[in-house]
């Protein structure tokens, strides 16, 4: 059995954001939703924490809410990326490739490449 | 910046208490809605498909926890919940509330009232602008003494200094006024270019002075206050019509100074000191000196500058100079002078008696948190953190010491409105005295050490130690507030250590008052009536001319013939100045003693005379009259005194104090001495010492007595004397009295504006700042004793509630009453030993930081420390009595039941 991997905060919300950027204004749970489908299950987020992060990143003002029809008729809250947030994740997206790109030399080298 | 915003956004939701709980309850319920549909569509069961998808969104509670924490700021809703908690415990305790709030409101709102005048007369900057850059300006002798500047030195001193932008003299004398609504007499002040631009403040209305009012005998002209414009002249706007008759002249008023312009003090009139010719000699000490140093020039650079010059002069002119260097001072130091170490007495004195009500609520405390370590343990039983915990207090202490430290604010309120009717009105710059920022900044400071030291120190108390054990331990456990009556002890004994040092402080004080007020003055005060008064004719300008001299003479003499005339009236004199109360009004200088030589004919021989010390002594100048000495009752000691037959023509006449005598001629017969004053009066004529009288201590009681040569008035003129002043001895009715010399002067002086008084009255004023400092350190001792004896009786009270069990025991085993009573009052009696102890030490070790102020006592004068321990000791048997008897009453059949 596959190890699910703990999502550190951080990323969580570089999820979001992402997330937002793809698919526009969605709701709570559709966000879970894709989070979940892109990361193959694994990564195994309780769906709960998911809103206190949307709530830091409200409060931040890279995203905004308002509320909407779900699909099933309910009331939901529709959460969108606003301009700031763009930036912010272009910002984080950089960062991370960055991030991303060092520690995979990182790994790439062997003993014998070192002079 | 994000961050930033997010901690306002969060901000915000807290004071608007916008609480989204229940859009994400809402937002929670849709989720989990969407999921079990997905469910239901993936085949699972009703029940399992809801199950499932609340499982998959995890913990409700927990997630909404963390919404909440990252909605608002946990760390204030928490404080606000402990703030309501401690609220309500703090109802629940009236009587504790009430005495702990009380006593820190006296300790805060005492601070601030006594800070409030600190600020104002030490603190605050100067009215003027660059007020750092002001300075006085002193020549030093070469005993390190400062005197006033003579003409040629402030004249070397302002052309060839280069540090300084502006450098003036400046001199000020009580003077008779003419010219406005009515005659009054105001001080008037001569001062020198520059003198204003050194201030930096130019007349608000009109100008300063300028041409050929800057020339010797040039056009009079006069500068007024704008108090002295608007209750004299009106407000008149139009200035060119308005003259004043003063110093034998009439002056143009040309400017109107701003409001609130008081240099020097209570000056209503400027006039020009270029109007009047210079006096040539370099010891005759008469203006103030007052400067600006340059931009970029520090105090100490100018110092050094006039310095070099001062020894320039000093090389250049030899035994001519008494000066050999110069000294200079800011003016915000020069100002406040002696007052410093009064106020800061004060200031020493309200931070102890804060200490001891800071003891006073903390030892409270101590006691409350030992009744309360069931419920801490309680609390941390249910998971309670330390940090929480000591939030708790920090929020008590916090809730006590803001409500003490408003009410305190409230009591420095009125304290300083109350204030200025009881301090000294020679207390400069006391007009600034408000409740305004900084005075509020301090009180808020003071709330918040005091709200955060006694926090810490309660919750300290409060987890330190097993609190498991309380829990589990039954109420008859001594253990705990065993330690924490030990600590209580402990406080109670730093309690009496810092009252005893303010009751020694007030004790020092009152000696020396009590040492002041029996010092003989050397005359009999009694039944003493005094009328200031000056003539309308200048003391200070030369060249006067013999029959204004004589007629001043002559409306003196009907002045004195026509007040003994006075029914009661015993005996009426004269003399150049109150002593005592205005005994500074006084000018010494040095005198020659001829020995048969030829009296100078000029002031160039009396130079040269004077460079023999041999032929050289030092005296204060005083005019007076042969009544003077009857009625003041200044014991004559030997020779005749001034007789009828002493007049403008014959033989000058001089009587001289005893300690003159004793000092410049001992040994000697002083009478038929002859000397040569007349640098003091300008008149060359040598007096011939004909009677030696007793000392007084004109300069002030807390000073030796001074030496004096007396001169008679009807010889001498009045004019070097600035405060002339009438004394009669009569037992008539004061009023009585004033109001037939009141008639008498109008008749043969209308311009003459008269001060009436009485010796008592003058003393009265002259020993108020001594007064008002010793008037309120005593307070701040009886409150600090006080609060020392409630401090005692707390711990030995709950010492006896707790032990009555163990008395119970002792009396049943056959303890008597008085060792019941041994028992507990020896208990207070130990606390007090141990503070007393302590508080001798530390009066040791500060007591001469006071010592400037003391009179008569040395700083660790025995019988003041030994009164104050014998006071302190009492206070303490007597609040440890009263519990004591609560002791002896005890039933041993009852206590031995209790609980």
């Amino acid at each position: 059995m596959k190890q699910k991997t703990d999502v550190l905060q951080g990323t969580l919300a570089l999820m979001v954001l992402k997330t937002l950027d793809v698919l526009g204004a969605q709701h709570g749970y559709g966000i879970a939703r894709r989070i979940e489908q892109i990361s193959g299950d694994l990564l195994a987020v309780n769906q709960g924490t998911l809103y206190p992060v949307l709530l830091k990143l409200e409060q931040e003002g890279a995203i905004a809410s308002d509320w909407g029809a779900s699909e099933n008729n309910r009331r939901a809250r529709f959460y969108r990326l606003t301009k700031e947030g763009r930036k912010q994740l272009q910002v984080e997206t950089q960062d991370w490739e960055q991030t991303a790109a060092i520690i995979g030399r990182f790994f790439e080298v062997k003993a014998e490449d070192l002079p | 910046m994000r961050s930033l915003r997010r901690f306002f956004t969060r901000l915000l939701n807290l004071v608007t208490g916008q609480l989204r709980d229940a859009r994400l309850t809402e937002e929670i319920e849709g989720h989990i809605a969407l999921q079990t549909e997905e469910n239901l569509r993936a085949g699972l069961s009703p029940a399992e498909a809801r199950r499932q998808a609340i499982l998959k969104f995890g913990g409700v509670e927990g997630v909404k926890e963390v919404y909440r924490g990252e909605r608002g700021l946990p760390f204030i809703e928490t404080f606000l919940q402990d703030v309501r908690y401690a609220m309500r415990m703090l109802r629940k305790n009236p009587g504790f509330t009430a005495i702990a709030v009380f006593t820190l409101a006296l300790g805060i709102g005492a601070s601030t009232a006594i800070f409030s005048v600190v600020d104002a007369v030490l603190l605050s900057a100067l009215p003027y602008a660059k007020p750092e850059k002001l300075v006085r300006v002193w020549e030093k002798s070469p005993d390190g003494r400062l005197m006033n500047l003579a003409d040629p030195n402030l004249d070397d001193f302002v052309t060839q200094n280069d540090t300084f932008t502006d450098l003036a003299g400046y001199e000020y004398w009580l003077s008779s006024v003419a010219g406005g609504s009515e005659p009054v007499r105001v001080n008037v002040a001569s001062v020198s270019r520059g003198f204003f631009k050194a201030l930096g403040v130019e007349p608000f209305r009109g100008r300063a002075f300028a041409g050929d009012e800057l020339q010797v005998y040039g056009a009079p002209a006069a500068v007024v206050s704008h108090s002295y414009w608007q209750r004299s002249l009106g407000g008149a706007a139009d200035l060119s019509k308005i003259h004043l008759k003063m110093e034998g002249a009439v002056y143009s008023v040309v400017g109107v100074m701003p409001e609130g312009f008081d240099y020097p003090p209570d000056v209503a009139v400027w006039i020009p000191r270029e109007l009047y010719p210079e006096l040539p000699g370099r010891t005759a000490h008469n203006w103030r000196g007052l400067g600006r140093v340059r931009d970029g020039v520090t105090i100490a650079q100018a110092r050094a500058n006039l310095s070099a010059i001062a020894r320039r002069i000093k090389e250049e002119y030899g035994k001519e100079v008494d000066l050999n260097d110069a000294a200079v001072v800011p003016l915000a130091d020069a100002t406040v002078g002696d007052v410093r170490a009064a106020l800061l007495t004060l200031l020493g004195a309200v931070g102890l008696l804060l200490v001891v009500a800071c003891a006073n609520v903390a030892g409270l405390l101590v006691a409350r948190t030992s009744a309360r370590r069931k419920e801490l343990a309680v609390r941390v039983a249910l998971g309670a953190g330390r940090g929480r915990l000591i939030q708790q207090f920090l929020a008590e202490s916090f809730f006590l010491s803001v409500a003490g430290g408003a009410l305190g604010v409230v009591i420095a309120i009125v304290a300083v409105k109350a204030l200025p009717a009881i301090l000294p009105t020679n207390l400069p710059r006391q007009e600034g005295m408000a409740v305004n920022a900084p005075v509020l900044l301090f009180a808020f400071a003071a709330i918040v050490a005091v709200a955060v030291s006694l926090g810490l120190f309660a919750a300290w108390r409060a987890i330190t130690g097993d609190l498991q054990e309380a829990l589990t331990a039954g109420s008859r456990t001594h253990t705990s507030p065993g330690t924490s009556q030990r600590l209580r002890g402990f406080l109670v004994i730093g309690e009496i250590a810092a009252t005893l040092v303010i009751l020694v402080g007030a004790g020092l004080l009152g000696r020396s008052f009590l040492q002041l007020i029996s010092t003989n003055p050397g005359f009999s005060g009694h039944n003493l009536m005094t009328m200031e008064f000056s003539l309308p004719t200048p003391q200070w300008q030369q060249g006067m001319e013999d029959p204004e001299v004589a007629r001043q003479i002559h409306l003196v003499e009907d002045i004195l013939t026509r007040l003994r005339g006075i029914p009661g009236a015993e005996t009426v004199g004269v003399a150049g100045a109150l002593p005592v109360a205005a005994g500074d009004s006084l000018a010494d200088g040095n005198f020659l003693i001829l020995n048969g030589a030829k009296a100078p004919a000029d002031f160039n021989e009396f130079s040269r005379i004077a460079q023999n010390p041999a032929q050289v002594g030092r005296a204060y100048y005083c005019v007076a009259s042969e009544g003077y000495f009857r009625t003041t009752g200044i014991p004559l000691i030997r020779g005749r005194i001034f007789g009828n037959q002493d007049d403008w023509n014959s033989l000058n006449v001089a009587v001289i104090s005893e300690s003159l005598a004793r000092q410049r001629w001992p040994n000697q017969d002083v009478i038929g001495q002859v000397i040569e004053f007349g640098n003091m009066d300008g008149n060359l004529k040598p007096v011939t010492v004909v009677r030696i009288v007793g000392d007084v201590r004109a300069n002030g009681l807390d000073l030796p007595p001074s030496p004096i040569i007396y001169v008679d008035y009807r010889q001498r003129g009045m004019k070097a004397n600035s405060s002339p002043t009438i004394v009669m001895r009569s037992a008539a009715p004061e009023g009585q009295i004033v109001a037939a010399a009141r008639g008498i002067f109008h008749d043969l002086a209308p311009d003459v504006p008269v001060k009436f008084s009485t010796f008592r009255d003058e003393m009265n004023g002259w020993l108020a700042s001594r007064r008002f400092l010793l008037l309120v350190v005593g307070l701040f001792a009886a409150a600090a004793l006080t609060l020392a004896a409630i401090g005692i009786y707390g711990v030995v009270a709950f010492s006896v509630a707790r032990r009555t069990q163990e008395i119970g025991v002792r009396m049943a085993l056959g303890a008597q009453r008085s060792d019941v009573l041994r028992l507990v009052v020896g208990e207070g009696a130990r606390l007090a030993l141990f503070g007393v102890a302590i508080g001798i030490a530390v009066s040791f070790a500060i007591t001469r930081l006071i010592s400037s102020l003391l009179f008569g006592v040395s700083a660790t004068d025995p019988l003041t420390l030994a009164s104050v321990a014998a006071l302190l000791s009492l206070a303490a048997l007597a609040a440890s009595y009263v519990p004591a008897r609560r002791a002896m009453r005890v039933d041993p059949i009852v206590a031995l039941r209790y609980e």
